[in-house]
């Protein structure tokens, strides 16, 4: 099974006060930020892993950055894939359509029989391209999958949905499928892995090369502003001995209508 | 699933669980490592361990998680090296390293390890905190960033990150301020040691940070380093001259025992406390210092000091090596190394287990929590009580 999993390098945000708006109020301060491979995209690449381990087959990692997001492609590498591709643009900003469109390009001159990508991305988390892929490549899909099992023409998929409500279904190949967390338990890459992913080839690609121009890509929505959410109001802190404070929260929760 | 890199594969047979790598100093009892003292099991002892990564190497076992959390719950406090009787026994803490090393390169590591190596490979500490607080320890303390100072006072990720450890690291700053040290601080420049990520079986990672850490001191033209935590000072010490980094290393106890002896750090205002003594493993049993954390004990006026049953290289470790404060692949029970630990220290009558390591501070103050010991003991780090006997507020 070809298998091609694409992938993005998102700033780490997990801790709220490192994010600050950046002066144009379009996108946040990354200088100082840490960045790592999309949370969801670390499951893509298990699953595709584990496809690939299973049947065979060839798996591409394909991703759209600056050369600093060669990183996740390296981890994709180090993790068994056989080729990588980055096509060089920034479109971390950019509306997730002209994302679809050059993904399209790329996608078009693999072999595959599966498009994988994560759910959503954990920085802007449209959790719309996947979807637009299947469409403007004219393959079935299915979102937020949470279980996977592959034959050689179908492919039988688990969609989780509210209150874990599952639904099965079964597609036929190709199809692009987007990949939810707990879908598996994503392995750990070694520092060595990655050391030894260096040899492997990462192919590089401009826009030109995929016959597209940015000019002549038009976003379907454009991003007025970015701002952080106001400060609510500060948490009570109740401090003292046990037997007094106890009493202060059971006030509190009962003026509160909790109990 | 055989092993492709294991070193060990020609020796580890040897080991035949004769079960002296459980033993304290004498043969009161068979909890000394502190996995066993745990879980009580055998294959949880280095012995058990052993046994089972050699299944592992001649494939009659297949790799689960519970072998991944067996063989990470060895907190690389060295017990087993010290006590086997056997000549092989300088290899047998490598052989679970080399076995853990084996499950990274794999991939397949307890979810706690994995984040903590992801952790210090994206913000170069464990807690995945970002590298731009690394420095909020020491706000409004007056220490100076390093510039060509005699001492780089290397903090490490405990001591600029944990709440408590911040608070060693503020007071031992305040401590050799007091008494004239020429010394300064990476600030948000440093970087982890490595030493949890070398036992943690992560090699290349390690290797990174280590030269990484040797190319930054040597550029900074850093010759001695004084360390709040024995975790690095093993490192720097040990391990980095394999990476041409060789520095004049001291664990901070080496040198406040040196400033009391000479009479450049006065600690007359005195402690008034019995207090015993935990022996941090990176210290004692890796470096084998001992007498510097006592020395400064017993120097320090009011202070009755009272040995543990078990001390010195017959220590038990608080469970917190090998990342373990971390992956707490150990906690949970009243059996928990740390846990045992300070019942011991009570028994000893102490009111006061001092502490030369921030990460046994955390693990052995939690401990005291679980216990219900608050009224009795209070586990304070030896930079604090020679704070006291300097009167730093």
């Amino acid at each position: 099974m070809d298998i091609i999993a694409c992938i993005k390098r998102v700033p780490d945000t997990s801790e709220a006060d490192v994010v600050k708006i950046d002066p144009s109020q379009k996108d946040i301060e990354k200088d100082r930020l840490a960045f790592k491979i999309n949370d969801w995209d670390e499951y893509v690449l298990e699953a595709a892993v584990q496809l690939k381990e299973k049947l065979g087959g060839t798996l591409t990692a394909v991703t759209i950055g600056p050369k600093e997001w060669d990183e996740v492609l390296r981890r994709a590498l180090a993790m068994g894939a056989d080729s990588a591709i980055r096509i060089d643009q920034d479109v971390s900003a950019d509306d997730p359509h002209i994302v679809a469109i050059i993904l399209d390009k790329v996608i078009r001159r693999l072999p595959y029989d599966l498009v994988l990508f994560g759910a959503q991305s954990e920085d802007f988390g449209s959790g719309h391209l996947g979807a637009m892929v299947a469409e403007i490549l004219g393959i079935p899909h299915a979102t937020l999958v949470i279980n996977l099992e592959a034959e050689e023409k179908k492919i039988h998929v688990q969609r989780e949905l509210e209150a874990g409500t599952l639904q099965s279904y079964t597609i036929d190949l190709p199809a692009l499928l987007t990949i939810h967390t707990g879908i598996n338990q994503p392995r750990y890459i070694s520092m060595g892995g990655i050391r030894r992913a260096m040899q492997k080839e990462l192919q590089v690609m401009s826009l030109s090369d995929l016959g597209l121009s940015l000019d002549a890509l038009t976003p379907m929505v454009k991003l007025e502003e970015m701002r952080l959410p106001p400060k609510g109001k500060e948490a009570e802190l109740i401090t003292g001995a046990p037997e007094e404070t106890a009493g202060q929260l059971a006030k509190i929760l009962k003026d509160a209508g909790i109990f | 699933m055989t092993l492709t890199n294991f070193r060990y594969g020609d020796v580890i047979h040897r080991c035949f669980r004769c079960g002296y790598c459980k033993f304290p100093i004498n043969w009161m009892d068979v909890n000394n490592c502190p996995a066993y003292a745990r879980f009580r099991m055998e294959t949880y002892s280095c012995g058990g361990r052993l046994w089972l990564t050699r299944a592992w190497l001649e494939g009659e076992i297949e790799w689960s998680d519970h072998l991944a959390d067996i063989l990470y719950s060895c907190t690389a406090c060295k017990n087993c090296e010290v006590k086997c009787p056997l000549s092989f026994n300088i290899d047998i803490l490598n052989m679970m390293i080399a076995a853990k090393s084996e499950m990274v390169e794999r991939g397949e590591i307890p979810s706690a390890a994995k984040e903590f190596l992801e952790n210090i490979q994206r913000q170069g500490n464990p807690y995945g905190t970002s590298r731009e607080k690394r420095d909020e320890w020491m706000e409004g303390t007056g220490i100076e960033a390093y510039q060509g100072q005699e001492y780089l006072y290397y903090v490490g990720c405990v001591g600029s990150y944990d709440t408590r450890g911040q608070e060693t690291a503020r007071l031992l700053g305040k401590v050799l301020q007091k008494a004239g040290v020429s010394f300064g601080v990476l600030g948000n420049d440093e970087n982890c040691d490595g030493n949890e990520v070398r036992n943690l079986g992560e090699e290349t990672l390690f290797e990174m940070l280590a030269e990484d850490n040797v190319a930054q001191f040597q550029g900074l033209g850093v010759q001695k380093i004084v360390t709040l935590s024995p975790h690095s000072y093993n490192a720097m010490k040990n391990d980095y001259p394999g990476f041409n980094g060789v520095f004049d290393v001291l664990h901070y106890t080496q040198l406040l025992q040196e400033l009391i002896r000479n009479g450049g750090l006065d600690v007359s205002g005195g402690y008034n406390a019995k207090v015993t003594y935990h022996d941090p493993c990176f210290l004692g049993r890796w470096n084998e210092e001992y007498d510097a954390p006592r020395a400064i004990l017993r120097a320090i006026p009011g202070v009755q000091f009272v040995e543990m049953a078990r001390n010195r290289n017959g220590a038990l470790c608080c469970g917190g090596g090998g990342g373990n404060f971390y992956l707490d692949l150990l906690g949970g029970s009243e059996d928990s190394p740390a846990r045992r630990r300070v019942r011991e220290a009570c028994e000893t009558g102490a009111n006061v287990l001092a502490v030369a390591c921030p990460n046994c501070l955390t693990m052995l103050e939690d401990a005291v929590k679980a216990e219900g010991l608050e009224n009795k003991l209070t586990v304070r780090d030896i930079s604090e009580i020679v704070g006291e006997a300097c009167v730093i507020k």
